[in-house]
C-alpha cells in the first residue's frame, strides 16, 4: 500500500467511488465521486490528537466490532494515505457544530467540517477490476450459534484476537471472560460446499488459513489444544502439504467430521460438539474453550454495481466471468477490462498476485501498443435502411450501438463490438449485416443440407463457444448421435435469425434445432436471452400458421455436455420421424404463402 | 405461488410449474428431460365458456 501511495505514476483515490465508466478499450472515461473526509489529508500527519478528544465511540469497522473507534478516526494503522477522517453519522454534529473538539486539538488546522464530496473525471485506457470479496456471515446456522454464544467467533475475528494490532493487542483471549482458552476448535467449511445454505462451491482458501491459524496459535501457545474439524483438507498449493504436516506434528488434531450443533455450557461459556469421525466411524465428544468457524468467501454485495458499471457477466457462483477460462483467464468479456484477485473468483494470497500481475501485463499490452487489434467480426449498419427503432441497441450486450432515433442518426463502435450478431437477428428491417456468418451463407448451408432427402435431415444452429463445441466434445468421446442432425455454427445463438428457422421450414426441414450456451456461460453476456425470446414467438408464430410448436427446439449445451448433446438429438431424432410428409408439405406450402 | 407459471415441455410433453414472472428471462429446464424446450402454457379465454 505505501508503495503504490508514493509511486509517482499512480494516483490513488482512496475513500471514492466510481459513479460511472463509459467509453470503451482506450478510450475510457471515468467519474469518480472523492467523498469528503473533512480532513485535509494534505496536511494530516496522523498525529492521533483530534481522535484523542473526541467524545464519540462506535465500534470499530476494521477490528469487526471487536473493539471501538472514535468518529474521527484512521482506518486502519497502515491506511494509505496516513490521514484521519470524520465519520459525519457517528459525529455529533457539524451544522451547528455540536462539540468541535477535534477541530480545536488540531495544531495544524486540518479538520474543515464544510468540506465537501468532489467529483474527479479522467479517461483511461483499460479498467482493471480488484473488487475483492465478502465473507460469509454464518449468523443463518443457528446450530453453530454464532452470535447468541460469545466464544464462537470465525476465523476473520480470529485473525484480528491474535494480531498484534488487534483489539487485545495479540493476546488470543475468548470473549466470555478475556481469559486464554485452553482448548480450540475449528469448524472447517462453513457457509462453503453446501447446496442448501451459504455457498455450493468450496471457497478455496479457508483450508490453509485454518492450518496457518493453528501454527500461530500454537506458536503463541504451545500448550493450547487445537482441533479441526473438517470434510476434507485442500492442501494442493506449492508447499501447502508440508505447511499441513507441520500442523499435525505441532500437536493439531485433525478430526474427519463436521458437528452438527455446538451446545453452550451456559455457566463455563464452555462449548460441546459431538462429532461422528468417518475415518474411525466413532462418535466423539468434545469440550472446548472456544470455537472458530472457518467461514467461506462470497462475491461482493456491491458486484451487480461493478456489473453494471463495465457490461460485465457473473459465473453461476456469482463472481465475475473471464472472457475464456483458459485462454483469457484475466480478461473481462468487455475488451480493455481485467480482473485481479478474488472479484473473479475465491483466490488466496499468492494467486491474487499471480492474477494481478497478468492483469497489468495484460493492461500494458494494450497500453503500449497504442492501437488495438479488432476482431474482423463486427456488425456493419447500414443507415439508409435504417428505421432508427433502437432494438439493436437495446439488443446489444456490449452497448456498442449508439443510435438517436430524433437526430435519424446510428453509428456502430467497432471497438466495442464482439460480433455476436444479436443485432442483425433483431433487425426487421435488414439493415444490419454482419462481416462473416452472413446471411447469404447461412442460406446457402441450409440449401445445400436441404438440396436432397430434406425430410430426413434436422437443422441444428449452434453456437461456436457451447454447443459446436459440445458437439465436437461428442464427437471425441465417439460417442453416437444420429447422422440426420446437420449442424450450421453462429458465433452466437443469439445470431440466429427468425427468418433462417423459417427459411430452414419452407425448404422442407422436419425439425429445426436452435442451440447456444447456458444463460451462465453465455460469451457475450446475455445476447442468448435473445435468442430464448426470439424462439418463443417463434412458437407462437408457427402455432398460428398451423405448423406443430413441437418442430422448433430451443437447446442449451455447454462445450463440456457432449453426452448431453448426444442426449438431446437422439430424442429430437425420434421428433423427426414423427414429422410426416404431408405435415412438411403443408409447412412448405404456408410459409412459402407468407414469404 | 405468485410467481409461478404453467410450461409444458416440447421434447417429452411434461407439464409443470416455475418460477415466472412477466418480462422476466430465465433458462427453463423440464424438470423431467432436461430439455430447454420449455413453453409458456398460456391461459385460454374463460369468458365464453358456459357457466363461467
Ligand atoms: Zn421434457
Amino acid at each position: 500500500m505505501m508503495d503504490v501511495g508514493r509511486h509517482p505514476n499512480i494516483k490513488l483515490l482512496a475513500y471514492s467511488e466510481i459513479e460511472s465508466i463509459s467509453g470503451y478499450i482506450g478510450n475510457f472515461h471515468v467519474r469518480v465521486r472523492k467523498k469528503a473526509r473533512y480532513v485535509d489529508e494534505t496536511q494530516c500527519t496522523a498525529c492521533g490528537e483530534c481522535a484523542k478528544v473526541c467524545p464519540v465511540a462506535v465500534p470499530d469497522e476494521y477490528q469487526l466490532g471487536l473493539s471501538l473507534r472514535k468518529a474521527i478516526y484512521i482506518p486502519f494503522a497502515q491506511a494509505v494515505p496516513s490521514a484521519y477522517l470524520i465519520d459525519m453519522k457517528a459525529c455529533l454534529g457539524t451544522n451547528p457544530i455540536a462539540c468541535g473538539k477535534c477541530a480545536e486539538k488540531c495544531d495544524k488546522k486540518c479538520i474543515n467540517y464544510d468540506m465537501q464530496d468532489e467529483i474527479i473525471e479522467f479517461d483511461a485506457g483499460v479498467v482493471i477490476v480488484a473488487t475483492g470479496m465478502d465473507v460469509y456471515d454464518p449468523t443463518e446456522l443457528e446450530e453453530y450459534g454464532y452470535t447468541r454464544y460469545e466464544n464462537v467467533i470465525t476465523s476473520m475475528e480470529f485473525e484480528r484476537l491474535i494480531s498484534a494490532g488487534g483489539p487485545s493487542d495479540g493476546h488470543f483471549i475468548r470473549p466470555s471472560d478475556k481469559r486464554r482458552p485452553k482448548t480450540v476448535g475449528f469448524i472447517q467449511c462453513v457457509g462453503s460446499r453446501s447446496e442448501r445454505r451459504g455457498k455450493p462451491y468450496c471457497s478455496n482458501i479457508c483450508c490453509m488459513n485454518t492450518v496457518k491459524d493453528t501454527l500461530l496459535l500454537k506458536d503463541h501457545y504451545p500448550d493450547v489444544e487445537a482441533k479441526v474439524f473438517y470434510i476434507d483438507i485442500r492442501a494442493f498449493g506449492k508447499g501447502f502439504e508440508d505447511l499441513f504436516k507441520r500442523s499435525k506434528e505441532a500437536g493439531v488434531q485433525y478430526i474427519r467430521g463436521i458437528p452438527g450443533e455446538i451446545i453452550e455450557d451456559p455457566v463455563t461459556k464452555n462449548l460441546k460438539v459431538m462429532v461422528e469421525d468417518t475415518t474411525t466411524n466413532r462418535i466423539s465428544e468434545h469440550e472446548l474453550d472456544m470455537i472458530v468457524l472457518s467461514v467461506g468467501v462470497t462475491p461482493r454485495a456491491d458486484m451487480p454495481e461493478v456489473q453494471q458499471l463495465l457490461t460485465l457477466s457473473k459465473t453461476p457462483d456469482g463472481f465475475f466471468m473471464e472472457a475464456h477460462p483458459k485462454l483469457k483467464p484475466v480478461d473481462a468479456p468487455t475488451s480493455g477490462v481485467f480482473f485481479a484477485g478474488c472479484a473473479e473468483a475465491p483466490k488466496d494470497v499468492k494467486d491474487s498476485v499471480t492474477q494481478a500481475s497478468a492483469a497489468a501485463s495484460r493492461a500494458m499490452t494494450v497500453l503500449s501498443a497504442g492501437k488495438i487489434k479488432l476482431e474482423a467480426i463486427t456488425s456493419v449498419i447500414n443507415p439508409e435502411i435504417c428505421r432508427f427503432c433502437t432494438i439493436c441497441a437495446q439488443a446489444c450486450p456490449y452497448k456498442a450501438i449508439k443510435v438517436e432515433p430524433k437526430k435519424k442518426s446510428i453509428e456502430l463502435i467497432e471497438a466495442m463490438c464482439k460480433g455476436c450478431g444479436t443485432c442483425g437477428a433483431e433487425c426487421r428491417f435488414g439493415a444490419i449485416k454482419m462481416r462473416h456468418f452472413t446471411d447469404e451463407q447461412t442460406y446457402a448451408q441450409i440449401d445445400a443440407y436441404l438440396e436432397e432427402d430434406p425430410y430426413n435431415k434436422i437443422i441444428v444452429f449452434a453456437c461456436n463457444w457451447c454447443s459446436y463445441a459440445g458437439a465436437d466434445t461428442c464427437g471425441g468421446a465417439r460417442l453416437q448421435y444420429p447422422p440426420s442432425a446437420r449442424l450450421i455454427r453462429t458465433m452466437c445463438s443469439g445470431r440466429v435469425d427468425e427468418d433462417w428457422v423459417l427459411y430452414a421450414f419452407r425448404k422442407g426441414a422436419p425439425i429445426v434445432v436452435v442451440s447456444g450456451c447456458h444463460f451462465v456461460d453465455c460469451h457475450y453476456i446475455d445476447a442468448n436471452r435473445w435468442t430464448q425470446k426470439r424462439v418463443e414467438k417463434l412458437w407462437d408464430k408457427l402455432e398460428k400458421l398451423g405448423i406443430r410448436p413441437d418442430r422448433l427446439f430451443l437447446e442449451w449445451i455447454s462445450a463440456a455436455e457432449g453426452q448431453r448433446f448426444a442426449k438431446t438429438m437422439i430424442d429430437i431424432e425420434r421428433h423427426r420421424q414423427r414429422v410426416t410428409k404431408e405435415e412438411i408439405e403443408y409447412t412448405m406450402k404456408v410459409l412459402s404463402e407468407q414469404k | 405461488m405468485p410467481d409461478e407459471a404453467d410450461f409444458k415441455c416440447l421434447r417429452c410433453g411434461a407439464e409443470f410449474k416455475l418460477h415466472y414472472v412477466k418480462g422476466v428471462i430465465e433458462e427453463r429446464t423440464c424438470p423431467r428431460c432436461g430439455s430447454n424446450s420449455v413453453r409458456l402454457l398460456k391461459k385460454k379465454e374463460t369468458a365464453g365458456e358456459p357457466g363461467k
